[in-house]
């Protein structure tokens, strides 16, 4: 029987005094998967081994279903783990190292073979129980982590970057076989990876984690379309959202953002409008994802428009990926920090999506439309989103 | 680092492993008190330190005479011992090179013919090869003494360097190639600095053999000049037998240096034994 | 796209030695490195090592004594050997010394290396303590074990301190007890050899799987017997065969602390190869023990090397 698994104020400070996680509150829900995202060091992975026993937790509370599992051993709280680096036994074959936490249990014999012959079905390792790890590929490896963990029939999973070590190719198979097992074993999964597209994929709900502090958590479109500051904006999506300066000011009853030397009204149906008023006056830092900054084909022609010199063009076929110098200064979001701006000493290349038939080459002067609705405001003190 | 949990099982654990080893330092606790004791005869309990110290005792061992003399011993030690090393590193590495740089067959033979040189034991050997050296003057000098030891540890030596040197990417001796170095000149500028570290395993390992070496040095230096420390030692206990504090205030002298050595080079010589010896 | 493969083989075959012929060329104009180097350090080799055995063999079969010329006498030493009770106490004495030094050293390496491995704090201080002895003179340690079984020593003191004087006795003058005592001087200096070798195998059993096992629900005992344990294999190979290499041939201690006595019961091979040829000059009869305990230690260790093996390669 699934449980959730809950995060009550957890911290973690090192014995050097390092504070890898502050106060941390997620809540997973039975049979979720729920993905921690963010880049390096943004304390997941050491979230994930708290959760599974192999780190202490210097404050809060951390449950799996109504136990507190603070002070379990990892072999009480019924957690498999599947390893970034898969951590099989090397002087096993398949089948012993999927027998081995049951046989570690002391189940019988009968019970050994029937759940792992069901498990090498599932992730289809059915030919390979005689063979040895070192005998295996990458995605065979993997699969055997995880037949590993589902032998266990525990109430949590908790996957520690499974799919970091295989190529593109096999990364994109295995997470939809991941998204597939998942829904159908219907066990409380917490999934660890750093890659935001893995997130967006997979995750029923993300949550992002930057410095130890989460950032924000919710579905993947939700964390795209609104993100709660200037990191979780820049984080998610590739590429990554334009973060340009602005001004506030007022032009008769409407607002207008000031882009460099250009105007642009702020949408009356833009989320932000109404709380933007009490910005007048003051700096802003705008957010436009490139399909929101688009060429004229194919946009109504109401649309505003900024100028820029485009830099260069990749091609990718269905569309173009256009790196523009707009008159507006760019503004640098620093990776790790709660999202706060800094400035940027060059000039600004903004990323467009232009279509595929527009005929652009560097030097050119072209046009840009904006899709003010969809333009995202955040404060440029703390980073966090204007709503 | 997740599993230095600290844990109480864990500190019961050390507990007990600091224990032991203070039982197993008993013997070098009884070296040193016993060494310090006036009369080895003495009545008291068993394992309580003399006091005051009496530190005269060395001084007697020191200047022992005749056969059981320890400074006369120590430098023969020295001498022999890093004159014996220092060839093993030259002339061992020398011929690892060849054999890890060359390819083919016969490269593999000669290793482990090697590996077998290590394996064989010397007691069979010495016997020829005392009389050979009997013949050749050999017997009872420094030459014969360094002689023998290069001969009898040169597989050791070129097994621990020719691992080691197979490991090496050639990059650097083909740079050297190109930049007109010669042979002789690579090998001495570019491939040996390399190879510090397992010289340095090298140098410890044998260093230690040669040093603590009595079966050999029993059978060729006894009773002449050039004895080393073991030798001597075994002639001082058994001039002052039973006499336990001068005894062990001999042995105390002739184990000092390698103790001082053992201070600076341990985790180098834990790693001999342990990296050298595998595979 | 067929009837251009015969033709090409046709050329590559003839083409083949020219080939060889060039890359020999030029891999000696590219430095390639002579065998010449190598030359002192066989020839030491051959000459210490092959040479010396061979005619150390050699003179088992005669009844050399080192200053007259010998003559050829067959097997007679070694029927000496066998019908001599003292020279078969000596093998005997041999293998008995050698077989409770390695079991003994191995386990008790074992079970420190197994307590030292992990969040021991003070580990490094306490590898180094009892590896030191190691590194010391085994002459120098056999004097100090001297002094604890001599009869006024500390061993006997203890006991009688503690009420268990009926335990008291001369422990290296008593037959029964001389042997044993040795081997306790020599599992003393040289458990730490084989823990320090041990510690180096754990290495192996990596954190990655530690903690996977931890995951998995093992018990200890079931960690150690399923994973640990297969995975120090190959440090078990070395550190059996080495502890068996230096307990067939240990020499030092005994001199030191018995020579032999009391009455033989401390006899071992090298004691008496070196008794027999340096002493009384017995030449011929000495080669032969010593090509005994040639044949036994080559024996022994190449037949544990390939047992161990192949017990690594079934895991």
């Amino acid at each position: 029987m699934t449980a959730g698994i809950t995060l009550t104020g957890v911290g973690k400070v090192y014995p050097g005094g390092t504070q890898a996680i502050s106060n941390l509150d997620l809540a997973i829900e039975p049979g979720e998967l729920m993905v921690l995202v963010g880049p390096s060091g943004c304390g997941k992975t050491t979230t994930l081994r708290m959760t599974a026993g192999l780190e202490e937790i210097t404050e809060g509370e951390i449950r799996i279903g109504d136990r507190v599992v603070n002070s379990l051993d990892p072999r009480e709280r019924d957690v498999a783990m599947v390893f970034q680096n898969y951590a099989l036994y090397p002087h096993m074959t398949v089948y012993d190292n999927l027998a081995f936490p049951l046989r570690a249990h002391g189940l019988a014999r009968a019970e050994v073979r029937k759940r792992v012959e069901r498990a090498a079905e599932l992730l289809g390792l059915d030919g390979l129980l005689g063979r040895k790890p070192r005998a295996l590929s990458g995605g065979q490896r993997q699969r055997v982590a995880m037949g590993r963990a589902i032998v266990r029939e525990p109430q949590v999973f908790l996957m520690d970057e499974p799919l970091s070590n295989l190529d593109a190719k096999l990364r994109t198979e295995m997470r939809a076989e991941i998204a597939d097992l998942q829904r159908e074993l219907g066990v409380t999964t917490m999934y660890v990876t750093h890659d935001q597209v893995e997130a967006m994929t997979l995750g029923r709900r993300i949550a992002v984690l930057s410095g130890g502090v989460l950032q924000q958590q919710g579905p993947p479109q939700q964390l795209y379309d609104e993100p709660a500051n200037v990191f979780v904006a820049t984080f998610i999506g590739s590429p990554a959202m334009n973060l340009l300066a602005g001004r506030i000011e007022r032009d008769g009853d409407a607002l207008v953002c000031a882009l460099g030397d250009r105007r642009v009204p702020v949408h009356p149906a833009n989320r932000a409008a109404a709380a933007l008023a009490g910005y007048t006056g003051a700096e802003v830092v705008v957010g436009a994802r490139p399909e929101h900054l688009t060429d004229s084909a194919g946009s109504p022609p109401d649309r505003p428009r900024l100028k820029g010199r485009v830099r260069f063009v990749e091609l990718l076929g269905a569309e173009q990926l256009v790196q523009l110098e707009l008159d507006a200064i760019p503004v640098v979001a620093e990776a790790g920090t709660n999202g706060l701006p800094g400035r940027g000493g060059s000039r600004a290349f903004a990323l467009a999506r232009f279509a595929s038939e527009t005929r652009v080459s560097p030097g050119d002067l072209v046009e840009v439309r904006v899709a003010t609705g969809r333009l995202r405001f955040f404060d440029p003190k703390t980073g966090r989103a204007i709503r | 680092m997740g599993l230095a949990r600290y844990s109480r099982a864990t500190f019961l654990r050390e507990l007990a492993l600091i224990l032991v080893a203070a039982v197993f330092c008993l013997p070098l606790y009884l070296l040193v008190a016993i060494a310090l004791d006036t009369t080895a005869q003495s009545f008291k309990t068993p394992l309580s330190f003399p006091w005051p110290p009496h530190f005269g005792n060395f001084a007697q061992a020191w200047h022992a005479g005749g056969l059981g003399n320890l400074g006369h011993a120590l430098e023969s030690s020295l001498i022999i011992t890093v004159s014996s090393v220092a060839c093993l590193l030259v002339l061992g590495s020398l011929c690892a090179y060849a054999v890890a740089r060359r390819q083919g067959r016969l490269s593999n033979v000669l290793y482990v013919l090697f590996v077998l040189g290590i394996i064989l034991p010397f007691q069979l050997a010495i016997i020829p090869l005392y009389v050979a050296m009997r013949h050749l003057g050999l017997v009872g000098n420094y030459a014969g003494m360094i002689l023998l030891n290069v001969g009898l540890l040169m597989p050791l030596t070129v097994f621990l360097y020719t691992g080691f040197i197979r490991a090496l990417p050639r990059d650097y001796e083909e740079a050297a190639r190109v930049d007109g170095a010669g042979l002789l000149r690579t090998y001495a500028r570019v491939v040996f600095p390399l190879l510090w570290p397992i010289t340095a395993t090298a140098a410890v390992l044998v260093g230690i053999i040669v040093w603590n070496e009595f079966f050999v040095a029993l059978i060729f230096l006894a009773g002449t000049r050039y004895q080393t420390l073991p030798v001597a030692l075994y002639n001082f206990a058994g001039e002052y037998v039973a006499r336990w504090n001068l005894v062990f205030a001999g042995v105390l002298i002739a184990i000092a240096p390698v103790l001082a050595f053992y201070l600076f080079a341990q985790r180098q010589l834990i790693r001999g034994f342990s990296g050298g010896v595998k595979g | 796209m067929d009837s251009f493969r015969p033709v090409a083989e046709a050329a590559r075959g003839s083409r083949s030695a020219a080939v060889a012929r060039a890359l020999r060329l030029r891999r000696r104009r590219l430095g390639q490195v002579p065998w010449a180097l190598a030359l002192p350090g066989f020839a030491a080799l051959v000459a210490f090592h092959f040479a010396a055995i061979g005619f150390g063999a050699y003179y088992a079969f005669t009844n050399w004594n080192g200053l007259a010329h010998s003559s050829w006498v067959g097997l007679r030493n070694f029927r000496e050997i066998v019908d001599d009770a003292s020279a078969r106490g000596a093998l005997w004495h041999t293998l008995e010394l050698a077989g409770g030094f390695v079991v003994l050293t191995n386990a008790i390496g074992l079970a420190l290396a197994l307590g030292l491995n992990r969040a021991v704090k003070t580990r490094h201080l306490l590898r180094s303590l009892f590896f030191l002895p190691v590194a010391l003179s085994p002459l120098a340690i056999a004097y100090i074990w001297g002094w604890i079984f001599y009869y006024q020593g500390a061993l006997n003191r203890v006991l009688g301190s503690v009420g268990l004087s009926s335990l008291k006795r001369d422990w290296l003058g008593n037959p029964s007890t001389a042997l044993w005592s040795i081997l306790v001087v020599m599992v003393w200096q040289f458990s730490g050899l084989a823990m320090v070798l041990y510690l180096a195998g754990l290495q192996s059993v990596s954190e990655d799987i530690y903690e996977a096992m931890l995951v998995d629900g093992a018990s200890p005992w079931f960690r150690f017997r399923k994973v640990v344990l297969p995975l120090l294999a190959p440090a078990m190979t070395v550190s059996a065969t080495l502890t068996l290499i230096i307990g067939l041939r240990v020499f030092d201690q005994l001199k030191a602390l018995t020579d032999g006595q009391p009455v033989g019961a401390t006899e071992t091979l090298a004691l008496e190869v070196y008794q027999q040829t340096f002493y009384l000059l017995r030449f011929g009869y000495g080669a032969a023990l010593a090509l005994i305990l040639t044949a036994l230690i080559t024996v022994f260790a190449l037949t544990q090397l390939a047992l161990l093996r192949r017990n690594e390669q079934r895991l």
